[in-house]
């Protein structure tokens, strides 16, 4: 136990501090993730010019793998574009342009599947298509699909392990930075891994109390 | 910006690594190829496990599905890498390394075995339990029911999520290069370092990857899907 | 071991079911002749599933035993009288001679019509492929249903899903055939063709035991009719007498309601 407590505890400040960015860099991905998923599942299905380039971008974001796209963001973006100019900045963008991919496609479906009456409904007591959308439409919507966004927070959590490799310092970089000052990873390693392990259970539990919670409330299907 | 716009559109210097940077595509190939395979008995296993009538083993199923289901790819890349040799070393009081290519299959089979195996059970347990009594009522066994009756309307039903959770371990064999693992992504590293030109390489990595992965998940959505509704028109 | 030309084909002795605190079978024993058939009538809740479900070990009956041909399903008898309880695989074996038919078919979606008949036979009996569809086909055939044999399950009416299941009931060359409300999930209009192949079977000497709501069938072609009520024998006899001049007051109230 003594080396759980030398390299683990007593390092407890140092974890605590990359696991606190790991949360934020988490927090602005997905915080952008979900609002460019929501732009981008818009634009597909209500914005007749711009339906075939959405959709080639949602697919593209889908379809290429995460480490991918942090490399590619990280070393090209720059060059082109001139930002991001950061570490930092190129890790969430990264993070958050793979997930807004994901959630595009679960807001479309998730659009998709209310039923016209609804729509119907709303226009036949005078409201607008913008209103109908803000207040008939989206609660909805967010009511059936909020299980799948929880869900689509724990991949971003697994795939911001990587922002380590382009020097963000996350719970990651921290653990494996103390293996390389004590070179002893048996304990730094495997408390590491348990802490992400149980963090991403907690956010699936909390994810799956909740589908429950609204499927009991409102009688849906998930 | 525009000159800038042109290189990264120019994908000469890309194709002109194309041998060394195709042999490392083989490594994506190869990786994935490796842990599916040790993804799928595990997966299956673990499956069975959880839905067994006796307690402990459902439990050990259970825990086994929770772990690897919710443990970052590249953490457990990492710990297999490094911390599972020194603990069977010092199980069995000998130095014990890993090859990178082992550490990267024990490490994406563990982690989508989890996948799997929660994919597995569905499919298991979407199979009405009036067949498995018909199947009773026959005369059949515990294992024969599981082998004529079960698994195969399993299989199709699970099929399109299988697909998925394959095609998100492909993508994971992408991190193997950060155990230098040569595949693509440690060539086009490599070459960058080289040329110092990270435009042109990055950006035709992507795009192979993503025109690779996008093909095979539109096909096998397509195949499993047709093969689905043959049979249950 | 005792003799089977003497014993009765089926003989359910003191049978006894309980789900937690729930009993559902409370002492249920009966006989039934080879070659003869009997009915069980009730109301839902009266036992009469569980009791045809018990007699397959589909579910294991708390207390009492089933004989085939006077042999026990879930025990054997050592010559030394000592007793033991039988395995999955053995019980798997009294199976084959127990046809059972369901409510809800539960034919197997991925196989043919043809499929869902050879299966058991090839795969539980061991018959040569060649000869177990020859089987088969005579079992479709049986059931009138010979041109539909390379159709998969989803394609055919409900009336002709449950012959189906008769047929591959059927192909296991069952001592006993046990049909569970095998009507009920039907739109009226396609009971008639079931209950056409069950009455066919029972002309043809069949051994049947026949849980239904069918009052109309179970009265023409019951040797004998059961009326279970609360988990016990209420009433038993020929259909002339249980239809006829039942002496249960229960027995009468349910036949009385059946008819309004």
């Amino acid at each position: 136990m003594g080396n759980w407590e030398r390299l683990v505890w007593n390092q407890r400040n140092v974890l605590l501090d990359g696991f606190l960015v790991t949360l934020e860099i988490c927090a602005i991905a997905f915080a952008v993730a979900v609002a460019a998923g929501l732009g981008l599942a818009l634009l597909r299905l209500y914005v007749r010019p711009l339906r075939w380039p959405a959709i080639m971008w949602i697919e593209y974001c889908r379809a290429t793998p995460i480490y991918v796209q942090l490399m590619w963001v990280n070393y090209v973006w720059p060059e082109i574009l001139g930002w991001p100019t950061t570490f930092y900045t190129a890790g969430w963008v990264a993070l958050a342009l793979q997930s807004s991919g994901y959630l595009a496609e679960t807001f479309r479906t998730g659009i998709e599947n209310i039923g016209r009456g609804q729509r119907e409904a709303a226009y036949a007591v005078g409201m607008s298509p913008l209103l109908t959308f803000r207040r008939i439409i989206l609660p909805q919507v967010l009511v059936t699909i909020a299980p799948s966004i929880v869900t689509q927070f724990t991949v971003i959590v697994k795939s911001s392990t990587l922002v380590s490799v382009i020097t963000v310092q996350d719970l990651m970089f921290q653990s494996q930075r103390l293996v390389n000052v004590w070179f002893e990873p048996i304990e730094i390693l495997t408390a590491t891994a348990a802490i992400y392990i149980l963090f991403i259970f907690a956010v699936s539990a909390a994810g799956k109390a909740l589908a429950d919670r609204l499927r009991l409330r409102y009688g849906l299907g998930t | 910006m525009s000159e800038n716009l042109r290189q990264m559109l120019d994908l000469g210097l890309f194709w002109e690594y194309r041998s060394i940077l195709l042999a490392g595509l083989a490594f994506n190939f190869y990786v994935f190829a490796a842990s599916a395979s040790a993804a799928i008995v595990l997966g299956f296993l673990a499956a069975l496990a959880r839905v067994n009538p006796l307690r402990p083993l459902r439990w050990l199923g259970a825990v086994h599905v929770e772990t690897f289901r919710n443990a970052p790819d590249y953490v457990m890349l990492v710990w297999v890498h490094f911390v599972m040799p020194l603990l069977i070393g010092q199980a069995i009081g000998m130095r014990v390394t890993f090859a990178p290519f082992v550490s990267a299959v024990i490490a994406l089979g563990l982690v989508y075995s989890g996948y799997l195996a929660e994919t597995f059970r569905t499919g298991m347990q979407a199979v009405p339990r009036g067949q498995i009594e018909a199947a009773r009522a026959c005369g059949m066994g515990g294992v024969l029911v599981m082998r004529r009756i079960i698994l195969p309307q399993a299989v199709r039903m699970m099929l399109p999520e299988a697909m998925n959770n394959f095609v998100s371990l492909f993508k994971a064999t992408t991190i193997v290069s950060l155990i230098t693992v040569p595949d693509l992504m440690y060539r086009v590293q490599m070459v960058t370092q080289q040329e110092m030109r990270p435009l042109p390489l990055y950006t035709g990595a992507a795009l192979t990857y993503f025109v690779l992965i996008w093909a095979v998940a539109a096909l096998a959505r397509a195949g499993s899907e047709r093969w689905r509704r043959k049979i249950w028109a | 071991m005792a003799d089977p030309a003497g014993a009765p084909c089926v003989e359910v002795v003191d049978l006894h079911k309980r789900f937690g605190a729930l009993e559902v079978l409370r002492g249920v024993s009966f006989a039934v002749d080879r070659g003869s058939v009997v009915s069980i009538i009730g109301a839902s809740g009266s036992g009469k599933s569980t009791l045809l479900r018990c007699i397959n070990y589909l579910e294991q009956p708390t207390s009492g035993e089933v004989r085939i041909d006077g042999e026990p399903i879930g025990i054997e008898r050592r010559a030394d009288g000592s007793e033991r309880r039988r395995s999955m695989r053995e019980i798997g074996r009294f199976r084959r001679d127990l046809g059972m038919v369901f409510q809800q078919f539960n034919l197997w979606p991925h196989l043919t019509v043809l499929g869902n008949v050879v299966e058991a036979p090839i795969r539980v009996r061991g018959l040569p492929r060649r000869q177990a569809m020859e089987l088969a086909r005579a079992c479709l055939e049986r059931v009138q249903l010979s041109e539909k044999s390379s159709e998969y399950p989803a394609r055919l009416s409900g009336g002709q899903q449950q012959r189906v299941a008769i047929a591959r009931a059927l192909a296991m060359q069952p001592k006993v055939m046990l049909f569970d409300e095998a009507t009920s999930s039907l739109d009226p209009e396609l009971t008639g063709e079931v209950l056409e192949v069950m009455r066919g079977l029972a002309v043809d000497g069949t051994t049947m035991i026949v849980v239904t709501h069918e009052m109309g069938f179970a009265r023409e072609v019951s040797d004998r009719v059961i009326f279970l009520h609360g988990g016990l024998i209420e009433e038993e006899g020929p259909p002339a007498q249980v239809f006829g001049t039942p002496r249960s007051e229960r027995c009468r109230q349910f036949l009385a309601k059946l008819l309004h």
